[in-house]
C-alpha cells in the first residue's frame, strides 16, 4: 500500500503510485528533449553539406554493458518483489557495474574520436553526435545516482520486499535510458 | 457608480480614438490595399466584439450590483446558449480569416514578369544588385565578401559579370512596374520593411528570401530594418525612390557593372570600404555628429577621450578606432561600436580616405 | 489503529530548528511564499529595467547613461524577467503551490522535499540572471528572443561576453527548477485528492495551472535544447544556428547552421509559455469573479474542455511569430488557420466570465475590481492578436508597436491586474489579516488606467508603422512628431504607475503586520482552503481529519439554502 495514500481520500486517476506518475512524467519530459534533439538532427542532415559521421565500433559494446546493466537492474526488481535479497543484490551489483562500463566507455569513444581527429565544432554531424552523447550521458549519471542511494538502502536490508517500488522504479529509469540510447543510436548509424 | 462610470468613458473614448486618431496607416504607395482592408474588416468585427462584451459587462455591473438578502440565480451552465455562441464566434472568425488568406496567397506568388532586384543587408546599412542585361543574378558566396568584392560575387560566373552593383542604402524603381526582391543578409537577421507599401520580409543569413510589391506613388521612401540586428539596428536606414521609367533607367545606368567594379582604381577606395562596410550607419563626411563623431575635419586634430586623456587624431588613431574601437571612445560617445579585422591595405585606404576629409 | 492515527495516513515532513521551519522549508505554504518573495522583488527589478527605457523613448538625451547598447540591455533583462522570472515562477510556485494542496484537500505536495529543492534551484536561477549585470560585459541585449546570430555576436550587448552564456545558464537552471516543481504539481492533481474531490469537482484555477504545468513540461524542453546550441554556438564556435556570416570586414569561422531552425525551437517554447502565463490568470478570474458575484461560474464543463483545447492547440500555432521570418510561405496558411481557432475557446471563456455576471448579485469589492478590469483589458489584448494571427495581416504589423501593445495588453496588463485581485483575494487565507481597502482600490484605479492609456495608443502608431526595439525614431521622416509627444506622455504614465506599485508593497507589508484580523472565510468562498480549522492553516493543513467534499465548489446562490454560499466539504444534510 503507497504509504503517502491517506485512508480518506479520492482515488487517484491513474492506478499508479505517487513515485510511479513523478517518474513516468519525467520520462515524458525527457523524451520531449530527445525528440528535439532528433528533429533538429534531421532537420540539419537534409542540408546539401551534410557529411556523416563514422561511427566508432567502441559504441556496439557500450550497448551491450548498457542492455547487461538494464537486465541487472530488472533482474534486481524482480528479486525484490520475490523477497529474494541475495538476487537482490547481484542485479544491483551487475547493474551498477555495467552501468559504469557504459559510461566509461562513452568516454572512451569520444576519446577515441578526438584521436581520430574528429573535432566538436568541425561539422554538424560531430557536433550533434557530442551533445546528444552528452545529454544522454548526464541523464545516465543521474541514474547512477539513483543506483547509488537505493543500493545503499538495500544492500544492508533484510527485507528485500520492502525495497521493490523503488528498485522497481530504477529499473523502469534503466530500462527507459537504453530505449533512448538504442535510438539515437540507430540515428546516426542510419546517416 | 465609478466603475462603470470610468470604464465607460474608457470603452467610448476607445472607441472615438479610432476616428479621431492622429496616428493610421501611412499613406499607401503600393498595390497592398487589400491589407489595408483586411485590417479595416479586422476593426469592425473586433470593435464590434469590443463594445458589445463591455458593455454587457457594464450593463451587468449596474443591474446586478449586491443586495442584501437577495441571491443570484443558480444557473450551471446552459448548452444551447454556449453552442450559438461557438457559431457566432466561428463565423466571426471566417469572416476575419478569408480575406487575410486570400490576400496571403498573393503576396506569396511572385509575378512571373517583373523587375528582379537584391537587397543586401548587413550591420547597419543596405545596399542593391540588379542583375543586368542577362536577368540572372551571379552567385554569390560569403567567403568572397571583402571591401573590393562587397558583394561576394563569383568572379568566375559569367552571369554575374553584368550584375549592376548599388553600393549604397539608396535604390530606385519605376513606378507602376511589378518588383520582385531578393533579400539576403551578410552577417545576422535583418528585416527590408517599408511602411508605405506595407511590405516586409526578413533577411535571414545563409539563406534567400523573397518580396514583392509594385510601387503606384511617386516619391522617397523609407526603409526600416524591422528585426533586431543588434546596436545600430534603430540606424540602419536605406531609401527607396519610385521614378518614372526613363528616369529610373538614367539612375540605373549610372552605377558600375561587377566588372567595372573590379577593374576600379583605388582612388576612392576608402570611401568604398567605409560605404560598404556600413561605417556610413553611424559616422557622417559632413559634419553632422551622429552615433559616432563626425569624420571630416577630424584628421591632424586633437580628441578627447572618455577617459581624459587627449590624443592626436593621426594614422595609429585611425587604425586603432577601427581594430580595437572599445579602448579609445572619444568623450561624449557611447562604446557601441564592434571590432573591425580589417587588412593593412584596407586601413591605409581609410586613412588617405580622412586625410581627404580634412584637407578644406 | 492506522485509521485514527493523528495525521491520517499522510505523511508529512516535520520540521526541525529554525532552517528547517523558514528556510528549507517542505511545507507548500511557505514554498509558495518564498517563490512569491523572489518573484515580486525580482519583477520589481524588471519595472525598473522598463522605466529605463521609458525615460529614453520619452525624454531621449535626458540621461546620458542611456546608450543604445544599454537600451537594449534594459529591454532584453525586462523582458526575460518579466516572463519567466516573474510571472511564470510566480502563478506556478507561488499560487500554484500555494492552492493545489490546500484547494484539493491534501496536507502537502506529493513530494515536499522535490518542491523545496524546486524553489532553491529557481533562486539560484535569479541568482545567476542577476550576476550578469555585474559582469564586465553587462547583461545580454539581444532581445529576450535572443535570435542567433546576433545574441552571440558582437555589436549586441553581452553577444561575445558572459552576458549571454549567464543569461542561458539561467533559463537552463530554471528549467530544472520548473520541471521539479511541475512534475510535483501534477502528481499532486492527479492522485491526491480529498473523498470526493474528483477531477471534475476541482476549481477551474486548480485546472488551469494543471494545464498550464502541462504546458510548460512539454515546451521548455525545445528552449533546453535550444539554449544549450546556441550555448554551444557561443563557446565552442559550432554552427547549429551560424550560417556564413561576414562580419567586422572578415569572415567568421561558422557555416552551415541556420538561424530560422533556432526560431522553430523557441516559439514551439514560447507561444506555450504565453498560455503558461495566461492560463493561470484565466484561473484566478474564475474563482474570484464566482465569488464575489456571489454566482456560480457559468459553464464549467465547457469551461475546463475550453481549457483543453487552449492547452492542445497551443501547441501548433507557435510559426505565427515567424509569418515573416523566412520559412515556407504555405506554412502561413496552416498557422494562421491555428492561430485564429483558438481564439474561439478562448472567447467561449470570456463569454462565459460574463455570462457568470448575468443575474449576479454583485459585491464591488478590490477583486472584483480587479476581474472586471482583467476582462475590458483581456478583450483588447485577445482581440488585438486576431490581427497578428492573420498571417498577411501580420505583414505591415510584425515588429512594430501594435505588437508591443498587444502582448503587454494580454501578458503584462491582464494577467497582472488578475495576480493583484488573486494577492488582494487570498492575502487573508496566508496572513489571516486583510489588505487596506482603500489603499487597495487607489492602487487599483492607477494600475488600470494607467495601464490603458500606456498600451491602447501604442496600436496606432504600429498602424503607422513605428518598429518596435528602436533606441530612437528621430532618424526616420515618416514618423511624425507627435510620435514623441506620445511617447513622452506614456512615459509619464509608466513613471505614475510604477510609483503606484509601491502603495501596494506598503499595502502588503503594513497589512501583513497591521491589518485588520480577518474573520475565517471573509469572502464566503465556496472552496477547501477557506474551510481548514484554523486560518492561516496550520502545519498539514486539516488537522487530523481530511475533508471530504461532497459537491463543485461553485454552490454559490443555492436554491434551498439560507446563507448564499454552500462551502465544498457541507454535505447536503447538513446545509442550512
Amino acid at each position: 500500500m503507497d504509504r503517502h495514500k491517506p485512508i480518506n481520500s479520492e482515488p487517484g486517476i491513474l492506478k499508479l503510485s505517487h513515485a510511479q506518475v513523478f517518474l513516468y512524467l519525467l520520462l515524458a519530459v525527457v523524451t520531449i528533449l530527445f525528440l528535439f534533439l532528433t528533429n533538429a538532427y534531421v532537420f540539419r542532415m537534409n542540408f546539401e553539406d551534410w557529411q556523416p559521421l563514422a561511427v566508432p565500433s567502441l559504441l556496439w559494446v557500450n550497448t551491450c554493458s548498457l542492455v547487461v546493466a538494464s537486465m541487472g537492474m530488472g533482474w534486481a526488481a524482480r528479486a525484490a518483489k520475490a523477497n529474494n535479497k541475495n538476487n537482490l543484490k547481484i542485479g544491483l551489483f551487475v547493474g551498477g557495474l555495467f552501468a559504469l562500463f557504459f559510461l566509461t566507455g562513452q568516454f572512451l569513444a569520444w576519446q577515441q574520436l578526438i584521436a581520430y581527429g574528429y573535432f566538436l565544432a568541425d561539422n554538424p554531424a560531430n557536433t550533434f553526435f557530442y551533445l546528444i552523447t552528452a545529454l544522454h550521458g548526464l541523464h545516465i549519471s543521474g541514474g547512477i545516482v539513483a543506483w547509488i542511494v537505493i543500493t545503499k538502502k538495500s544492500w544492508k536490508t533484510d527485507d528485500a520486499k520492502s525495497r521493490s517500488a523503488q528498485v522497481s522504479l530504477l529499473a523502469t529509469y534503466w530500462h527507459y535510458l537504453l530505449l533512448i540510447w538504442v535510438m539515437m543510436f540507430g540515428l546516426f548509424l542510419s546517416t | 457608480m465609478a466603475f462603470v462610470i470610468i470604464t465607460t468613458i474608457i470603452v467610448i473614448g476607445s472607441v472615438l480614438f479610432n476616428f479621431i486618431t492622429p496616428w493610421w496607416f501611412t499613406p499607401l504607395a503600393s498595390n497592398w490595399g487589400s491589407l489595408d482592408q483586411t485590417i479595416v474588416i479586422t476593426l469592425w468585427v473586433t470593435g464590434v466584439a469590443f463594445v458589445l462584451i463591455s458593455g454587457f459587462i457594464l450593463y451587468c455591473v449596474v443591474k446586478f450590483r449586491y443586495r442584501e438578502g437577495h441571491k443570484a440565480k443558480y444557473e450551471p451552465e446552459n448548452p444551447k446558449l454556449e453552442l450559438w455562441l461557438t457559431v457566432v464566434t466561428t463565423i466571426g472568425v471566417i469572416v476575419m480569416l478569408a480575406p487575410g488568406l486570400i490576400a496571403w496567397q498573393d503576396y506569396i506568388d511572385l509575378p512571373e514578369d517583373a523587375l528582379e532586384v537584391e537587397g543586401v543587408g548587413q550591420q547597419w546599412t543596405w545596399s542593391y544588385r540588379f542583375p543586368g542585361d542577362d536577368g540572372i543574378y551571379g552567385n554569390t558566396n560569403g567567403r568572397l565578401i571583402s571591401s573590393k568584392n562587397t558583394f561576394g560575387i563569383d568572379p568566375l560566373d559569367a552571369y554575374g559579370q553584368d550584375d549592376i552593383l548599388v553600393r549604397d542604402n539608396k535604390v530606385h524603381l519605376p513606378i507602376n512596374t511589378p518588383v520582385v526582391f531578393q533579400l539576403r543578409s551578410k552577417d545576422v537577421l535583418h528585416d527590408f520593411y517599408i511602411p508605405q507599401f506595407r511590405a516586409k520580409m526578413d533577411l535571414v543569413p545563409g539563406q534567400h528570401t523573397n518580396l514583392w510589391f509594385i510601387p503606384t506613388v511617386l516619391g522617397t521612401f523609407e526603409v526600416a530594418c524591422a528585426e533586431f540586428c543588434g546596436t545600430g539596428h534603430w540606424a540602419m536606414r536605406g531609401e527607396i525612390t519610385v521614378d518614372e521609367m526613363a528616369d529610373f533607367q538614367t539612375w540605373l545606368s549610372q552605377h558600375p557593372t561587377f566588372v567595372e567594379t573590379m577593374n576600379e582604381s583605388s582612388e576612392g577606395r576608402g570611401r568604398q570600404i567605409v560605404q560598404s562596410l556600413g561605417c556610413v550607419a553611424c559616422h557622417s563626411d559632413d559634419g553632422t555628429t551622429r552615433i559616432g563623431p563626425t569624420w571630416r575635419g577630424s584628421f591632424g586634430t586633437q580628441r578627447t577621450l572618455v577617459n581624459g586623456e587627449t590624443m592626436n587624431i593621426d594614422e595609429a588613431y585611425i587604425k586603432k578606432s577601427i581594430m580595437n574601437p572599445s579602448i579609445q571612445i572619444a568623450a561624449g560617445f557611447a562604446s557601441i561600436m564592434p571590432a573591425y579585422n580589417l587588412s593593412e591595405d584596407e586601413l591605409d585606404a581609410i586613412v588617405e580616405y580622412m586625410k581627404n576629409l580634412s584637407v578644406e | 489503529m492506522e485509521q485514527n492515527a493523528a495525521y491520517e495516513g499522510q505523511q508529512i515532513y516535520h520540521p526541525k530548528g529554525w532552517w528547517g521551519h523558514y528556510v528549507f522549508s517542505q511545507d507548500h505554504k511557505i514554498i509558495a511564499l518564498q517563490y512569491t518573495c523572489v518573484a515580486l522583488a525580482i519583477g520589481l527589478t524588471g519595472m525598473f529595467l522598463s522605466l529605463m527605457m521609458r525615460m529614453q523613448l520619452g525624454f531621449p538625451g535626458l540621461f546620458d547613461s542611456i546608450d543604445a547598447g544599454s537600451y537594449y540591455q534594459d529591454v532584453t533583462m525586462h523582458g526575460m524577467i518579466m516572463i519567466i522570472y516573474l510571472l511564470t515562477a510566480l502563478f506556478l510556485g507561488g499560487f500554484g503551490n500555494y492552492l493545489i494542496p490546500l484547494m484539493l484537500g491534501s496536507r502537502d505536495m506529493a513530494f515536499p522535499y522535490v518542491n523545496m529543492l524546486s524553489f532553491w534551484v529557481y533562486f539560484l536561477s535569479v541568482i545567476i540572471l542577476v550576476a550578469s549585470f555585474f559582469v564586465p560585459s553587462g547583461p545580454t541585449g539581444a532581445g529576450w528572443t535572443l535570435y542567433p546570430p546576433q545574441s552571440i555576436l558582437e555589436g549586441t550587448p553581452g553577444g561575445d561576453g558572459a552576458g549571454i552564456l549567464l543569461m542561458l545558464v539561467s533559463l537552463a537552471v530554471f528549467i530544472v527548477a520548473f520541471t521539479m516543481g511541475g512534475l510535483n504539481y501534477i502528481t499532486t492533481v492527479l492522485q491526491s485528492r480529498a473523498r470526493g474531490m474528483k477531477m471534475m469537482r476541482m476549481p477551474l484555477i486548480i485546472w488551469c495551472i494543471f494545464l498550464a504545468t502541462f504546458l510548460g513540461l512539454l515546451a521548455f524542453p525545445a528552449l533546453f535544447v535550444g539554449a544549450i546550441m546556441l550555448t554551444f554556438d557561443r563557446v565552442l564556435e559550432t554552427s547549429f544556428f551560424m550560417p556564413e556570416i561576414f562580419k567586422g570586414g572578415e569572415v567568421l569561422d561558422y557555416g552551415g547552421g541556420s538561424p530560422v531552425l533556432f526560431q522553430h525551437l523557441f516559439w514551439f517554447f514560447g507561444h506555450p509559455e504565453v498560455y503558461i502565463i495566461a492560463l493561470p490568470a484565466f484561473g484566478i478570474i474564475s474563482e474570484l469573479i464566482s465569488c464575489h458575484a456571489r454566482k456560480n461560474i457559468f459553464g464549467y464543463n465547457m469551461m475546463v474542455w475550453a481549457l483543453i483545447a487552449i492547452a492542445g492547440i497551443s501547441f501548433i500555432v507557435w510559426a505565427h511569430h515567424m509569418y515573416v521570418a523566412g520559412m515556407n510561405p504555405y506554412l502561413g496558411f496552416f498557422f494562421a488557420t491555428t492561430t485564429l481557432i483558438i481564439a474561439i475557446p478562448t472567447a467561449i471563456k470570456v463569454y462565459n466570465w460574463v455570462l457568470t455576471l448575468w443575474h449576479a448579485n454583485i459585491k464591488m469589492t478590490v477583486p472584483m475590481l480587479y476581474c472586471l478590469a482583467f476582462l475590458i483589458t483581456f478583450l483588447i489584448g485577445g482581440l488585438t492578436g486576431l490581427f497578428l494571427g492573420n498571417v498577411s495581416v501580420d505583414v505591415p504589423l510584425s515588429d512594430t508597436y501594435f505588437v508591443v501593445g498587444h502582448f503587454h495588453m494580454v501578458m503584462a496588463v491582464s494577467p497582472v491586474l488578475a495576480l493583484f485581485g488573486g494577492l488582494y483575494h487570498w492575502f487573508p487565507s496566508v496572513t489571516g489579516r486583510m489588505l487596506d481597502d482603500r489603499l487597495g482600490t487607489i492602487h487599483f484605479w492607477i494600475t488600470f488606467i494607467g495601464t490603458y492609456l500606456i498600451y491602447f495608443p501604442m496600436h496606432y502608431i504600429g498602424f503607422l508603422g513605428v518598429p518596435r526595439r528602436y533606441y530612437s525614431n528621430q532618424q526616420y521622416d515618416f514618423i511624425p512628431d507627435s510620435v514623441a509627444d506620445l511617447n513622452q506622455f506614456i512615459t509619464i504614465c509608466a513613471l505614475i504607475v510604477g510609483a503606484s506599485q509601491f502603495i501596494l508593497l506598503y499595502n502588503f507589508v503594513n497589512s501583513a503586520i497591521r491589518g485588520k484580523k480577518a474573520p475565517k472565510n471573509p469572502w464566503g468562498a465556496c472552496t477547501l482552503e477557506w474551510q481548514t480549522l484554523e486560518s492561516p492553516p496550520g502545519h498539514g493543513n486539516w488537522g487530523d481529519q481530511l475533508p471530504v467534499v461532497y459537491r463543485w465548489p461553485y454552490d454559490y446562490g443555492l436554491p434551498g439554502a439560507t446563507a448564499d454560499f454552500v462551502p465544498q466539504n457541507v454535505p447536503d444534510e447538513q446545509i442550512t
